[in-house]
């Protein structure tokens, strides 16, 4: 695991695995309280940028992957994780609409309005399945990296 | 990290103006009669009554909730792509036999 910076496979593992570590913190309000949902949100921009950034090539081509002659699980997967960044970018977006400690830390006055509250807890809701059905999407790259980041690599 | 750090400004400029902008956009649904109905009809969430539950219960079923949102539907895609690779190599195989 000690090289994990220098492969990309698996360092879009582990950023991944912090991604989705982050993402469960974040989605519990009831238990790490308001305030440090909010500033865990912000926080999880890092994340969420890297993980696209780490996704770039894959990201780009996918367009015109769309349009050739491709199967039906991977034109899904594409459509899909259009749509769940949409949907990450609508409860990002919500969530600071609704802000009760960012906005008011920073003295900026905010009318929350209750179609915002509304939108940020259904899509909050939604991306969570959303989010099972993309990690099933890529199942059996996770079952493979999980092998390979746990078990000891032995020299030949 | 060298993966990461590869052109790093330009693409997070790009991922970051994509994101800022479609952000923008999405701004504008509270323009909507969508939102207008919503917000006439009002909406309240979590300002009610908290339940009578111990405090680590308070702090654990969040996250049990999460797993099961997350891991149903994640099982259930998973064994409906299990189950579409079986048939399809059941299908393969019927083909070349005949």
């Amino acid at each position: 695991m000690s090289d994990w910076k220098q492969n990309l496979q698996k360092t879009r593992y582990v950023m991944d695995v912090i991604f989705l570590i982050g993402f469960m913190l974040v989605s519990a309000p009831q238990a790490t309280g308001l305030p440090l949902h909010e500033w865990f949100s912000v926080v999880l921009i890092i994340p969420f940028m890297i993980h696209l950034l780490l996704h770039w090539d894959w990201a780009k081509s996918s367009f015109k992957r769309l349009c050739s002659k491709v199967t039906i699980k991977e034109r899904f997967n594409i459509v899909w994780s259009y749509l769940i960044y949409l949907m990450m970018l609508l409860v990002f977006v919500s969530g600071f609409l609704v802000s009760e400690a960012i906005f008011p830390f920073l003295g900026i006055p905010l009318e929350i309005q209750d179609f915002w509250s509304k939108i940020h807890h259904d899509s909050a809701t939604l991306i969570m399945p959303m989010l099972g059905v993309h990690l099933a999407l890529h199942w059996s790259w996770i079952i493979k990296f999980t092998k390979r980041m746990t078990t000891k690599e032995t020299l030949a | 990290m060298k993966h990461l750090n590869y052109r790093l400004k330009p693409r997070l400029t790009v991922a970051l103006a994509i994101s800022v902008l479609i952000s923008l956009m999405l701004i504008l649904l509270e323009l909507t009669p969508w939102a207008e109905q919503i917000n006439l009809q009002g909406y309240s969430h979590g300002n009610g009554e908290k339940p009578d539950i111990p405090s680590y219960m308070r702090f654990i079923l969040p996250f049990v909730k999460e797993l099961i949102l997350i891991g149903v539907p994640m099982l259930l895609t998973v064994f409906v792509m299990k189950f579409y690779g079986f048939l399809k190599s059941l299908y393969k195989a019927k083909r070349i036999n005949n």
